[in-house]
């Protein structure tokens, strides 16, 4: 019990002697595990939901539609009789009537397809309800995404062709693409309230549901005779299969989807990354510690102890906040394209994604500390001791070249050459940081093109926007973690430059000097880490599962990152800068 | 603040005694028989700086009584016209002696028990402020520190005098140093 | 003694730092004055603790003040800017201190050229002074070489030849032979007598005793104030020997 009091109090009192360095660490890993967090929680979202919303709402495997004259109820029947009959169809729901009409509401008048349903269940299409309750006299069911597009709820009140009806319902079906993709946009109404909807300038249609003995045959239905016949009748409207219907879902969807998975993607891969790069950073500290154990008389296993106790410490107290985090955050993400069922309303997070985020905060942390460990358990004592991780590295050329500029870049470059392993680092995380925002740029671009192409009308709202909140969102979260990294590589650096920065204000340095000579030491690795971001971002971006073939940004995107990243980084490191620069040098130079 | 003190023009006190012992003439004539003026002039390279004030009569008188104590023989050496001088060498018991004294490990006493009493009793007699006497005296030493510093830093590199020089400035250092615990003890015995 | 003495280079009044509030209030300069003239070499001794070093920063300007005033050539320095200070440090300060501080990866000469780099001297001109000054404190031939290749003498002599980089008015060590051995001390001492004899204003905070002969004035420092002061001049060989007792 002694022992682990102990060791409680050596973590406890190294971290409070460095409660920023702690801090900052801890934000860090929250950034990073809530962004593992969210792409794990997308990855789940990634499975078909037009499949779940084909089951759920028993879709069809065929969709017929024609149009009789006058609306004839007979002769429709007799018109689907081949179809009815066809080898291989096991069950049909149908003939429904179908009404065109003009639906008013909220000041907007467009066209609409009324359908006549019953309140029964359908044996094949029977949509499945996303809020509210099913038709009624009186009532209308809309489906999802017209309702989105039109902003309606159940209780609003419409009218079709002037009569009025209360919206019931909001439904989802795999019978037809959703709105807008498939226009005009459906209500399911009561069959006799549908009927009366007809008019001598429109009258009524009928579609027919068809469930095969194979769902794969269905092309072979529409495409073979009876099909083909059907075609060819005077009042026939439409003859879909599933297949259809789902690759016209999936023009769409399939942006989403596809921006959920490279989005997931390039989440869980910065979030590793940007871990590593921090614990690297810590890792040059850790051997002094182990030094310092050491010379108390710690054995080297007390000493491995207390290293792994602290890094799990604030590894697993990181990792928890960032899971709830990204909790809180998933469903602002994990809500697919409207018109189709996702994951069930309040997605919890499977008990194995928030496992898995551990095991990975636990992992990295076991690995910041293992190696400094065992380099302290076989290293002498006085050499931990003495030398911090490592002396500060002699670049002669550095040296001499920075004699000739001027104060701040003097020291910007030596600062930089005497620890030219924490300079790869900075410029490492930088670098990820700056792919992260390009890769984001590439998925919003996709998108956009991805929307033109389809003639989507973004003023109407739905899919599209969902997407770009998406991306935003993303880029959002990116960027934080960006920022937070470039803060932690600023304060090591004024950390370590301590004795050099109090050294130069007793020669005569200005703290002006030394605070741009700070911040120049983030710019020189951000401007690497800008050209280098470019390519890498994109290359993530394909690693994710992008196609620049597809849609690569525009050169003047790419271009402006350059900048913007130089301007980003230096507001960011001006504020730690100037903290280290403005510390009293008496603190650090005296011998008392 | 005490004002700023010149030099004493009184004699200070001895700190420490360095006698020129007749053992150090023996050993000077072991290599070969010199006169008392060479003599002399060996013990003033040696001395360096300090070799002025040596009394030129005691090396006489010293050579004289190492002669009655059979240490030492003379011999006279005529010269044209100078007196004739005497010449001195070693005798077998005065090779003995040096030996001995070569290989003799007593040192000066270290313990400045004189001073440690005189604080002491002034201060259970009432007599004096313990710790203005430790000022004074602290003075004393430093400006005296100083000189043989001086002179230390002045002699050039390699010689031998310096090292005596050296020996000065350390003992006296050492002596400070424990005047400034002498000043501790005696001001925390005020407070009580 | 005092008449036609030159401005001083240094005036502090009333001089106070603590640092701490209430109960946990620390004086470490308490009420302290000195003037120091141009070309005066001035020793502060006491034990550890009694605030000679946090008095000598105080000085230079490394940390501020609670409370009074200090004057270097004329010009207040307690409560200009943290830019003015330093520009005025370059000219008019040099620091040696007890740890060297000296550059681990820069050779001596880089590190002796460090401060005219920060003035702003051209990259020749402060590498020739260096040069210059790395031969006044007689290691030209360890030019080459990292702190980690000299003894602890030798880099304090460097430090010394970098406090000298900008010729400044007033040089100040803080235990200048702190982390020295008997033999580096003498090297050191060496050089700061050669110092006063060029005229160089020297104050320097020791507990060395050694050290503090060497200075003009001595003052001796306890609890954050000036408790006593000596005049230390120099004697003939003949008190010299009496001090060491030879003769009888």
């Amino acid at each position: 019990m002694g022992r682990l009091l102990l060791i409680w109090r050596l973590v406890a009192g190294d971290i409070k002697r460095r409660p920023v360095q702690a801090a900052l660490l801890v934000l860090v890993i929250v950034t990073t595990t809530t962004t593992l967090t969210l792409g794990l929680a997308l990855r789940k979202v990634t499975d078909s939901p037009f499949a779940r919303t084909r089951a759920a709402t028993r879709g069809p495997d065929v969709v017929a539609e024609l149009t009789p004259p006058n609306g004839s109820q007979t002769r429709a029947d007799a018109d689907f009789a081949s179809l009815r009959h066809a080898p291989g169809v096991t069950e049909t729901s149908g003939p429904y009537p179908v009404a065109s009409v003009r639906l008013t509401a909220r000041g907007i008048d467009l066209p609409a397809q009324a359908e006549g349903r019953d309140t029964a269940s359908a044996a094949i299409d029977q949509p499945a309800l996303a809020s509210g309750s099913w038709i009624r006299p009186g009532g209308a069911v809309i489906e999802n995404g017209f309702a989105t597009a039109l902003g309606l709820h159940p209780g609003d009140e419409i009218r079709l062709n002037g009569h009025p009806f209360r919206v019931t319902g909001i439904a989802v079906s795999t019978a037809q693409c959703f709105y807008p993709v498939s226009r005009p946009g459906v209500i399911w109404l009561n069959r006799t309230d549908a009927e009366r909807l007809a008019s001598q300038r429109q009258p009524l249609g009928y579609v027919l549901n068809l469930r095969l003995a194979d769902p794969n045959g269905a092309e072979a239905l529409t495409s073979g005779p009876i099909g083909t016949a059907f075609f060819n009748e005077p009042d026939s409207q439409s003859l879909q299969t599933w297949l259809d219907i789902q690759h016209d879902d999936f023009r769409v969807i399939a942006v989403d989807q596809k921006a959920l998975l490279i989005a997931s993607s390039l989440l869980a891969l910065i979030a590793l990354a940007s871990i590593a790069v921090v614990v690297g950073g810590r890792m040059a500290e850790q051997t002094r510690r182990v030094g310092l154990l050491k010379a108390v008389g710690a054995t080297p296993r007390l000493v491995a102890v207390v290293l792994l106790a602290e890094n799990l410490l604030l590894a697993i107290a990181a990792a928890a906040v960032g899971i709830a985090a990204g909790k809180l955050l998933a469903p602002l993400l994990t809500n697919p394209g409207a018109g189709l069922l996702g994951s069930p309303p309040a997605p919890p997070l499977p008990a194995t994604a928030a496992a898995e985020v551990v095991a990975v905060a636990v992992a990295v942390a076991a690995a910041a500390t293992i190696a400094p460990a065992v380099r302290g358990a076989r290293a002498s004592t006085i050499s931990a001791l003495n030398d911090p991780a490592h002396p500060p590295r002699r670049r002669g050329w550095v040296i001499a070249l920075s004699a000739r500029l001027p104060v701040p870049l003097l020291f910007a470059l030596r600062l930089l050459a005497r620890r030219p392993r924490r300079a790869a680092l900075t410029a490492a995380g930088l670098t990820l940081a700056v792919a992260m925002i390009v890769a984001s740029l590439a998925l919003q671009y996709r998108i956009d093109v991805h929307n033109q192409a389809i003639g989507y009308d973004l003023s109407g709202g739905g899919v599209a926007d969902r997407v770009s909140h998406l991306v935003y969102l993303l880029s959002a979260v990116l960027t934080v973690l960006a920022g937070v990294n470039a803060i932690f590589a600023t304060w090591m650096t004024v950390i370590d430059a301590r004795r050099p920065t109090a050294l130069s204000r007793a020669l005569g340095a200005t703290p002006g000097q030394i605070s741009t000579g700070l911040t120049t030491a983030q710019l020189i690795p951000a401007l690497l880490a800008a050209f280098l971001g470019i390519p890498v971002g994109l290359a993530l971006y394909q690693l994710a599962g992008g196609h620049l073939q597809e849609a690569s940004p525009p050169v003047l995107w790419l271009a402006a990152v350059i900048p913007g990243t130089l301007i980003a980084v230096a507001a960011l490191t001006a504020v730690p800068a100037r903290i280290g620069a403005t510390r009293s040098p008496a603190e650090v130079l005296r011998s008392d | 603040m005490a004002e700023p003190v010149e030099i004493p023009a009184t004699e200070p006190l001895h700190g420490y005694q360095l006698r020129v012992v007749q053992e150090v003439l023996l050993a000077l004539l072991a290599g070969e028989a010199s006169h008392g003026y060479q003599l002399r002039a060996r013990l003033a390279l040696a001395l360096g700086p300090l070799a002025g004030a040596l009394n030129d009569g005691q090396v006489y008188v010293t050579l004289n009584r190492l002669e009655k104590s059979g240490l030492l023989a003379s011999t006279r050496v005529g010269q044209a016209d100078r007196p004739d001088r005497k010449v001195y060498e070693l005798t077998p018991s005065g090779r003995a002696r040096v030996a001995t004294w070569l290989n003799d490990t007593s040192w000066p006493k270290p313990a400045p028990a004189e001073f440690h009493l005189k604080l002491v009793a002034a201060a259970a007699a009432g007599l004096a402020d313990p710790v203005g006497i430790v000022d004074r005296q602290r003075r004393e030493l430093l400006t005296g520190l100083a000189q043989a510093q001086r002179a230390a830093l002045a002699e050039p590199n390699g010689s031998v005098a310096a090292l005596l020089l050296e020996g000065v400035v350390l003992r006296l250092q050492a002596d400070l140093r424990w005047l400034e615990a002498c000043a501790r003890y005696w001001n925390q015995a005020k407070e009580r | 003694m005092e008449d036609r003495a030159p401005n001083p280079i240094l005036s502090a009044t009333g001089l106070r730092k603590e640092y701490g509030k209430g109960a946990a209030l620390v004086r470490a300069v308490d009420d302290v004055g000195l003037a120091v003239r141009p070309g005066e070499s001035v020793a502060i001794v006491g034990p550890s603790g009694c605030g000679k070093s946090t008095l000598l920063y105080l000085l230079g300007g490394l940390e501020r003040p609670t409370a009074g005033a200090i004057e270097l050539a004329g010009q207040p320095i307690h409560d200009i800017a943290e830019s003015a200070l330093a520009r005025l440090r370059r000219r008019a300060l040099g620091f040696v201190f007890q740890a060297f501080h000296l550059v681990d990866e820069l050779t001596a000469l880089e590190n002796v050229e460090l401060p005219a780099l920060l003035a702003g001297a051209s990259p020749r001109a402060a590498r020739a002074r260096a040069r210059e000054l790395l031969q006044q404190v007689d290691l030209e031939d360890r030019a080459e070489h990292l702190p980690s290749a000299l003894s602890g003498g030798q880099c304090q002599r460097v430090a010394i030849a970098r406090a000298l980089a900008n010729a400044p008015l007033l040089v100040l060590a803080d235990e200048p032979t702190g982390n020295l051995d008997s033999a580096a001390t003498t090297e050191v001492l060496r050089l700061f007598d050669q110092l006063r004899a060029t005229g160089q204003t020297l104050i320097t905070v020791t507990h060395d005793s050694r050290v503090a002969a060497t200075a003009d004035r001595l003052i001796t420092m306890r609890d954050g104030a000036f408790v006593d002061e000596t005049r230390l001049t120099g004697g003939t060989s003949r008190s010299l020997s009496q001090i060491t007792g030879l003769g009888s």
